[in-house]
């Protein structure tokens, strides 16, 4: 995989969702749907792409907690946001074995989300206090969640300023 | 990390703790050294001494609340961090900058990218040993940053880019004196060549320490001079240029070998290209106004957006997640020590331990922006 194209075309066949979008208002390249069962052959397939893992990350949601993986080239331009919703159990696979600095990222999610990683060697809390293993400091509470449709960009802006709400006092 | 996990050990086997509080860990970090002799066997990293839970903080108050955490992740590259985030509502809220206030983000990114390298430079070899050159550097920092002082106000924690602009123009007598430190800083490079550079003590403290390969890179999300070090000349500032970068030209130094002395050499030459692109902006600053004219309050709109920046030690990434108010659904910062950090216990296992000290000094790390 040397082109954008190539990434999608493999990622395609996965299969998994590609959207391409616009650097300039997103700043990555490629958004990606996952199931959480392809989680791992995603990796694999990112992993013989000589990508390298930027940051794992959740994002709690009304319906669901959601993992974000973002992954880069040195090689060519081509930055993905994965995103991969919980399984039922609230837990993922770890893919700290395909790429090894998953480890730490994984155990701060953990530590922020409580999403479990199965078979990650040593998910202990890595940020937070041995003792606060049940914090889970970045869930919202009910009242303040939100839902997918929420904080999902509005599709092709006909204003090119949509920003900035005139509330001039 | 508690020690019972690191049992049984062999006879030969005993655990050394370094830190919290420990001259080379630059910070609060502790490190649970498993040792064979002088030898470390595995070194554990221990985070989170130092955690304030920055992304909680961003997710609680209205954006530009947010402003001054932004400076207190890294001490040392706090104008690129403020960079960052102002970068990222820009994005999200579609909004651009003045011209000349790109100008002037790029030329305060680039001299406190040089004020921490120059400390870098110091505390590598202090790690190492050696007192005197430390001195020196500090002389040349000193001028940097009462250069910075002069316009931001502060010295270490800068607030200072705002959304759309920044908050105070730039004089002449910032010009002139940025120019005369162009100028010193140059003629100072040829003596840290022969006091530290060519000094053989240092080169075998240095040199074959540490083994950074493309494939551990890509394995842990190394990025950074370290990166750099084993030829792969990736750089933020061109891979994903941003601002006004693209107008600059410099190079990006590489070297092959991938050991301390690479990654050493790397951070050296990046002073040499930090001067070039300062020169550059300065003569083709415009006239201008700093601040964008814009609304009293900003809005998020719903959406998310993620603004990469080329911070001294890697990548420095916000990826941020909005809901339509003015105040962040989700913040992510993505830090490059705490990916580079990672990479510890796998390339210093089976190194004497005053090599380890080497090793952290090149990874040059800062601790509190691991913690955030």
């Amino acid at each position: 995989m040397n082109s954008r194209d190539a990434v999608i075309s493999a990622l395609k066949k996965l299969p998994a969702t590609v959207n391409e979008v616009e650097f300039k208002q997103c700043g990555y390249h490629l958004e990606v749907l996952v199931d959480a069962g392809r989680l791992r052959d995603f990796a694999l397939l990112l992993r013989e792409g000589d990508f390298y893992l930027s940051f794992i990350s959740g994002l709690h949601l009304k319906e669901t907690i959601e993992v974000s993986y973002q992954f880069a080239n040195y090689s060519f331009p081509c930055r993905l946001l994965a995103r991969v919703e919980v399984e039922a159990d609230n837990s993922l696979p770890t893919i700290c074995d395909i790429f090894q600095g998953a480890n730490w990222h994984e155990r701060e999610t953990r530590d922020f989300f409580g999403v479990v990683f199965r078979d990650h060697p040593n998910l202990m809390p890595l940020l937070l206090a041995e003792d606060m293993a049940e914090l889970k400091p970045l869930l919202k509470k009910d009242d303040k969640l939100k839902e997918r449709a929420a904080i999902t960009r509005a599709a092709a802006a006909p204003d090119p300023q949509p920003a900035a709400a005139k509330e001039d006092a | 990390m508690s020690t019972d996990t690191v049992t049984p050990l062999d006879e030969h086997r005993y655990v050394l703790n370094m830190g919290p509080q420990h001259p080379s860990t630059h910070g609060v970090l502790r490190v649970i050294l498993e040792m064979e002799g002088e030898y470390v066997m595995n070194p554990q990293p221990v985070l989170g001494y130092g955690h304030r839970m920055h992304e909680k903080m961003a997710e609680s108050r209205s954006w530009p609340n947010f402003l001054p955490n932004a400076a207190r992740m890294d001490y040392l590259a706090a104008l690129i961090y403020n960079h960052g985030y102002v970068g990222v509502i820009e994005r999200l809220a579609g909004i651009e900058a003045t011209p000349r206030a790109e100008y002037i983000r790029v030329i305060t990114s680039e001299m406190n990218r040089l004020q921490s390298h120059l400390l870098w430079l110091g505390v590598l070899v202090l790690d190492l040993g050696a007192f005197t050159p430390i001195m020196y550097t500090f002389e040349d920092r000193e001028k940097l940053i009462d250069i910075l002082e002069d316009v931001t106000g502060s010295r270490l924690t800068y607030c200072y880019m705002r959304v759309g602009g920044v908050v105070r123009d730039i004089d002449d007598k910032f010009i002139s004196r940025t120019r005369e430190y162009i100028d010193w800083q140059r003629s100072r490079m040829p003596m840290y060549e022969n006091l530290v550079t060519g000094n053989i003590i240092f080169r075998k403290r240095v040199e074959d320490i540490g083994e950074f390969t493309p494939d551990l890179a890509r394995r842990y999300g190394l990025t950074g001079p370290c990166l750099r070090a084993t030829g792969i000349p990736y750089d933020i500032r061109r891979a994903e240029p941003y601002s006004v970068y693209p107008e600059f030209d410099f190079d990006i130094p590489t070297e092959t070998a991938g050991d301390c002395m690479a990654a050493y050499k790397v951070r050296f030459r990046e002073i040499e290209q930090s001067l070039r692109i300062l020169e550059q902006a300065l003569d083709k600053l415009p006239d201008g106004p700093v601040m964008a004219k814009l609304p009293k309050k900003i809005k998020l709109p719903a959406g998310d957006a993620t603004y990469t920046v080329e911070s001294p030690r890697g990548e420095l990434l916000y990826h941020l997640t909005a809901d339509g108010s003015d105040v962040p659904y989700r913040m992510k910062i993505r830090v490059p020590s705490f990916s580079n950090l990672s990479v510890l216990p796998e390339i210093c296992s089976g190194m004497l331990l005053s090599d380890l000290c080497a090793c952290m000094g090149s990874l040059d790390l800062v601790i509190p922006e691991i913690d955030r």
